[in-house]
């Protein structure tokens, strides 16, 4: 049983804000799937009612049990289960939206990239948590790389560039918390913003320079410097080599790859009609349950991927900026909670799980208001979707471990 | 006690950059949202009222398709489409309008309302597109449609290419068909990421084997419609997408030989011709007959006429040329010959034992020779010349089925040609392997190789095959696969890197050359004195063989098979012409006409005449 001494330290802004985020979402889902013309089930969220039940039970669970029992073997145990279950996928995997990234039997259905992400973050955690660990040394940075590495391209090869990308987001975040210094993140990602400088040479060459400089003044070993020297000039020359040498088609793909609103499904369709939603809710809104657009059914996941623009077609500018704040608190407690952890573990496990949720509802909210290509990914805790709703309770549930347990070594 | 590694003061400058990053992050965030809700509010809200948004697709019109010479087989014209939204604002609040307003266009462009209503049904799941209702809409549809636009929201008349065929049914099976992608072929992975319900998709002939370099890509603009006409791309959010039309295409075909084969042909007789250059393989004409007005589809096709078509007695739609197989008949026989005399079975002097009497006791059995009277005592040139029948029983048991299916296995008689159409059909010419699994083991008579040597019984060819077996003689043995494609351009320029790889065309046979020759001058001798002798043209020697398939259906098929020159062949044909009776009778004249085409073309001013009868027969669709 947890101990009351336990109980008292529950984040309690961050109880606070997920339960709340978790009763706007349903609200949010009956009123985008109550119109008449809707072409989902109409009682949807009476579904997400009862997953968010499971979810409260499952978050209490996972608070429940100390979160250094995560640590180690469990997490590599997990951590094998999760690729297994990503390679899986690729070989039966349902086709949704053009890709492979559903398994399940009957009528439950789950994306193993969910398991995956929490299944990274507690592998990262334990290696990082390493004694006397030297993240300046080489072989031990790569290392923890691969780790995400792998996750990263099975998810990729779906192909799911939007959640393949939070595994990158999750290591670099997690890294620098484990404290690799600034220095060494900046020539992790030399390689990736020189191949896209590359196309533009004066920015190439502006980046050469800063380069140069960065690795003149940086007192690095000599044989990193020229490892990192020796990466950037073949990702530089290459990559406009490579692209020249692509088959028209094969361009196409990777635009479409990188940009899915160019495709000719009406993916930049929806982003206008969600700009317009959202714009034209203007400062107080139409009202709950008065949106006009959602109807639509521009928005096929209205009540899933597209939740926000719901809210902000109703709820106006007040409404959507309370979410947008809510979620902010949620993840500063986050920050919070990890920076106050005295176990080095305990910490990163929050500050990674932290970063799964940021980058989640960036990539999402900012699809919704037109910052960012759609990428299907869903807005956690709000938008529909049973599996999505556990996995971010489950989530939440270890960040509360961590925030119940700080003073634990 | 636990460890720690680094100082407390470190963690706190990491929440700190941490924070100010995450509340950057967000209030960027809701920057955004100030702008769209409070300060471009009213715009979004009046776009949300009053005005719609609609995404409409720039059709990229395909590529043309021209003959080797230039003449143009398939072009665009513009058209118009009615199309309908059914996302369109006043359709959300009142549903029941949506299918008021079809009924309403259905009955004004001539459409069946069933049909049009399963068609918005089935669409709008799809995409966010406006969904067409017909295409190659006429002039007062148009401005009845225009006139009473404001009863009729959501719908629109869009122009957009239309494929034509300015020759109407020549060469139909050759070029194929436009239609509207099917739900099979969404199904398809190769056709489901690129393709939309409503757009079009070749289909048969070029148009469906070349589908990839003829399509293009399909434009997309986002233009803002509202109740006094339209404002185009009024939300300056994205760039409008332009067509990439489709690459032209030039095939080997020459329109001359084409229209002198199709033209052979009586009304309404069924068969077909395919004429091929044995010096490259290239295919010259490509012939089904009876044809149908590829034009017709371009415009969406009525289930009753497609049915008509597809169905009725003659099956217009089936390409008999690489789709229908039939007995060779004494077609074969040349094959047969040159079998015979490069397994050294006989000698081009060899005279069997049995003369004709005009049948041959084989056991208990009489095997008749197609002439009664007899052909008495023959060597090869004159028993192919006169296509004794009796010779070539005995020939055939000499060779034995053994070597003889071995002997056609290797000239590739069971396989597909290869030719650059979709949905060819292989051949057939019996084995005893074959035998034993069809009749069972031991279970069938010797006397089949009788059958086989005549190209009758289990021996079944398409036209193009024989075509390309023909082209194998009068090249001295080179078995070409039969090609379709001259060059793909864009602009009027060559575009090498669109044409398909070709793998190796030609795959050489090893034939003594003096085998060879006795072939051809017992094929010279069918033309000047033997049974070909309708396949004469002046001043040429035609190398040619007649060919009557016994049909258990109805009457015999003809065939005819030539090249010429003789002595160095520009032209190989092989013409199959359905319950006509004799070859000599019915399909030696065929391959005449379009020789005659080759060799003395006629003068430039009575093809002037020919081109006028095509658009009198255009206009008349």
């Amino acid at each position: 049983m947890i101990a009351p001494r336990l109980t008292a330290d529950i984040d309690r802004p961050l109880f606070l804000t997920t339960i709340l985020l978790a009763l706007i979402g349903i609200a949010f889902v009956f009123s985008a799937t109550a119109m008449q013309t809707a072409q989902v089930e109409h009682g949807l969220y009476l579904k997400q009612f009862l997953w968010l039940g499971l979810a409260l039970a499952g978050a209490a669970a996972t608070a429940a049990v100390p979160y250094r029992i995560y640590e180690g073997k469990t997490a590599w145990l997990l951590y094998a289960i999760a690729l297994l279950l990503l390679a899986l996928t690729l070989v039966i995997g349902h086709v949704g939206l053009g890709a492979q990234r559903w398994l399940g039997w009957g009528p439950l259905k789950f994306q193993p990239s969910e398991i995956a992400k929490i299944a990274v973050v507690l592998v990262l955690a334990s290696m990082l948590a390493a004694k006397r660990i030297d993240l300046t040394h080489l072989p031990t940075l790569f290392k923890t790389l691969l780790a995400a590495a792998v996750p990263f391209l099975l998810v990729l090869k779906q192909p799911d560039l939007g959640t393949s990308l939070c595994f990158i987001m999750v290591v670099l975040t997690m890294l620098y918390w484990a404290g690799l210094p600034m220095l060494y993140l900046f020539l992790l990602l030399s390689p990736i913003l020189n191949g896209v400088l590359s196309f533009y040479l004066p920015a190439w060459i502006l980046f050469a320079l800063v380069l140069a400089f960065v690795l003149y003044r940086s007192r690095l070993r000599l044989w990193t410097v020229v490892l990192v020297v020796v990466v950037n000039l073949a990702v530089g020359i290459a990559t406009p080599h490579v692209w020249n040498h692509l088959e028209p088609y094969q361009k196409q793909r990777i635009s479409t790859f990188l940009d899915p609103s160019a495709d000719p499904y009406g993916a930049g369709y929806q982003i206008i009609q969600s700009k317009i939603a959202i714009g034209s809710g203007g400062v107080t809104g139409k009202g709950f349950m008065h949106g006009t657009q959602k109807g639509l059914e521009f928005l096929p996941e209205q009540h899933t991927d597209f939740i926000f623009s719901v809210v902000g077609e109703e709820t106006g500018f007040l409404g959507a900026a309370f979410v947008t704040v809510l979620y902010m608190v949620l993840i500063l407690r986050g920050v919070r909670i990890a920076r106050r952890a005295r176990n080095r573990f305990g910490s990163l496990l929050a500050i990674g799980l932290t970063a799964v949720f940021l980058y989640h509802v960036l990539v999402n909210v900012c699809m919704t208001v037109g910052l960012a290509p759609v990428t299907g990914l869903p807005l956690p805790l709000l938008s529909y979707g049973g599996t999505s709703l556990l996995t971010s309770f489950l989530q939440i549930g270890l960040i509360q471990n961590v925030a119940m347990r700080w003073r634990e070594y | 006690m636990a460890y720690e590694i680094e100082p407390r003061h470190q963690a706190r400058r990491r929440e700190q950059i941490f924070t100010i990053g995450v509340a950057s992050v967000f209030g960027l965030l809701i920057l955004q949202l100030f702008s769209l809700q409070v300060l471009q509010g009213d715009k979004y809200g009046e776009l949300s009222e009053e005005n719609r948004i609609r995404v409409e697709v720039l059709t990229a019109p395909r590529g043309e398709i021209r003959d080797r010479k230039g003449r143009l087989l398939a072009d665009n014209v513009p058209s118009f489409t009615v199309t309908i939204d059914p996302f369109d604002k006043v359709y959300v609040h009142d549903p029941a309008l949506l299918d008021s307003t079809i009924a309403r266009v259905s009955r004004i462009v001539g459409l069946d309302p069933e049909v049009a209503f399963d068609k918005v049904k089935r669409e709008r799941t799809q995409s966010f597109l406006a969904i067409r209702l017909k295409r190659n809409l006429d002039l007062a549809s148009v401005a009845y449609i225009a006139e009473h636009r404001a009863e009729l929201p959501g719908v629109e008349v869009e122009a957009e290419p239309l494929r034509r065929y300015p020759l109407g049914p020549f060469a139909s099976h050759l070029l194929g068909y436009v239609g509207e992608v099917s739900d099979k072929e969404l199904e398809d992975p190769k056709f489901a990421s690129t393709y939309l319900r409503g757009d079009l998709i070749g289909r048969m002939g070029i148009e469906r084997q070349y589908e990839k370099i003829l399509r293009g890509v399909d434009g997309k603009r986002f233009v803002e419609v509202n109740a006094l006409g339209r404002k185009a791309d009024l939300l300056g959010d994205r760039q409008p997408i332009l067509p990439k039309r489709g690459e032209d295409i030039t095939l080997s075909i020459d329109l001359d030989l084409q229209r002198a084969a199709e033209e052979a042909f009586q009304p309404g007789a069924r068969g077909a011709v395919v004429a091929m250059d044995p010096r490259t393989g290239a295919v010259l004409a490509l012939v089904s007959k009876p044809n149908y007005d590829p034009n017709e589809f371009s415009t969406g096709i009525t289930q009753a006429r497609w049915e008509e078509l597809s169905q009725g007695g003659n099956y217009p739609l089936f390409n008999r040329a690489i789709q229908a197989s039939y007995p060779p008949g004494s077609t074969l026989k040349p094959f047969v010959a040159l079998a015979g005399l490069s397994l050294r079975a006989i000698s081009p002097m060899t005279v069997f034992s049995d003369p004709c009497y005009g049948y041959y006791q084989f056991g208990r059995r009489r095997f008749g020779c197609w002439d009664h009277e007899g052909h008495g005592w023959t060597s090869l040139r004159s028993a192919v010349a006169h296509s004794c029948d009796v010779y070539f029983y005995q020939l055939g048991l000499r060779i034995g089925l053994d070597r003889l299916s071995t002997f056609m296995k290797n000239l590739g008689v069971m396989e597909k040609t290869g030719i650059d159409l979709p949905q060819e059909r292989r051949g057939l010419f019996a084995s005893p392997a074959w035998y034993d699994k069809h009749y069972g083991a031991g279970r069938w008579s010797k006397g089949l190789i009788l059958n086989l040597a005549i190209g009758q019984g289990e021996s079944s060819l398409t036209p193009v095959k024989l075509a390309q077996l023909t082209c194998v003689i009068a090249s001295g043995g080179t078995l070409w696969k039969p090609h379709i494609l001259e060059k793909v351009s864009r602009d009027g320029r060559d575009d090498r890197s669109a044409m398909p790889r070709a793998d190796s065309l030609e795959t050489h046979l090893d034939f003594a050359s003096k085998d060879m020759t006795a072939v051809r001058d017992a094929m010279v001798a069918v033309v000047a004195d033997g049974t070909g002798y309708q396949a004469k043209v002046d001043s040429i020697i035609v190398a040619g063989k007649t060919g009557t398939a016994q049909n258990p259906h109805g009457q015999d098929h003809a065939l005819f098979i030539c090249f010429a020159p003789a002595s160095h062949p520009e032209i190989a044909i092989a013409v199959m012409v359905e319950n006509a009776g004799h070859g000599s009778t019915a399909a030696a004249p065929v391959a005449q006409k379009v020789m005659q085409a080759y060799f003395h073309p006629a003068p430039p001013d009575s093809s002037g005449k020919v081109k006028t009868q095509t658009v009198a027969s255009r206009s008349g669709t």
